[in-house]
């Protein structure tokens, strides 16, 4: 450990943080987590994640887009969601879009909210 | 001639309004506070405390109701604080601000509408006619997700 660490000061002594090697500032990374997928635990990225699995736990992003098929127990954390699919526990976004197909339990935190007609929401909403 | 002409035109209209029958038109600027029931259409534009059941309302951009709405088909505009209760569709549109509780059978809420509370589907409305057609139901899989379904479709 020590030995590659002092290679990696020695080499770039002038960046100290970790990049990913693609990741320029103009590219939108998007993650897709498909159907099958299921987590226990949080799922965080920078940009976009697209998720269609379920998941106890937590999603944080730019933007979140839940799927038809997803299921999240637990918290999802971004500027931008989109509900489609099933949440119990907590919606925090700066724009909440939920549409017909949603089924929502629990709290939304939000600045603006768009809800479609269909959706089952027993939720508890406050403007952040 | 064609002022006085327009005039008279203003109020068979106006006439013809209150004549209709289980209206109710709160005018902007009017306030008002009590009960209101048996009302087909109401249309809240002014100031209103208390209690309405009414089919259809709406509640303008220029309403303020402080209490309880109970109605089918439910417009708002502007600004209610209380409960609101409907049967059918609810619509929330972009100049609207709610603080309360909502129950709701299908809601509609614009981009840019203020809601803070309690949002609450209703669920099922009709009930089982009797037991071997709840436990039928339940055998084909639950009922909630039968009904959202149908919702969807």
């Amino acid at each position: 450990m020590s030995i590659f660490g002092n290679k990696e000061k020695e080499q770039n002594s002038s960046e100290e943080k970790f990049t990913f090697p693609h990741a320029s500032e103009d590219q939108v990374n998007q993650s897709t987590l498909a159907q099958d997928i299921q987590i226990h635990g949080s799922v965080e990225a920078k940009d976009y994640i697209n998720f269609d699995g379920s998941i106890t736990g937590t999603i944080k992003a730019k933007t979140v887009n839940l799927g038809r098929s997803s299921y999240v127990k637990g918290s999802v954390t971004a500027d931008q969601i989109t509900v489609e699919g099933e949440v119990d526990g907590d919606i925090q976004g700066k724009d909440v879009y939920i549409k017909s197909s949603a089924k929502i339990k629990g709290t939304i935190r939000y600045s603006n909210i768009d809800i479609q007609d269909g959706s089952i929401i027993n939720a508890d909403l406050t403007i952040s | 001639m064609s002022e006085t002409e327009n005039e008279s035109q203003e109020i068979v209209n106006n006439d013809l309004n209150s004549n209709d029958s289980k209206t109710l038109v709160i005018g902007s600027g009017v306030r008002m506070e009590g009960k209101i029931d048996g009302a087909m259409n109401s249309d809240i534009a002014g100031t209103f405390n208390g209690k309405i059941k009414s089919d259809s309302i709406n509640v303008s951009q220029t309403g303020v109701f402080n209490g309880d709405i109970t109605g089918s088909d439910i417009n708002i505009s502007g600004k209610v604080e209380g409960t609101i209760d409907s049967d059918e569709q609810l619509n929330i549109n972009q100049s609207a601000d709610i603080k309360g509780t909502i129950e709701y059978t299908s809601l509609k809420v614009s981009y840019g509408a203020r809601v803070q509370g309690r949002i609450q589907h209703k669920g099922v409305v009709h009930s089982f006619n009797n037991v071997e057609e709840h436990v039928y139901n339940n055998n084909l899989e639950e009922d909630v997700p039968n009904e959202s379904n149908e919702d969807n479709i």
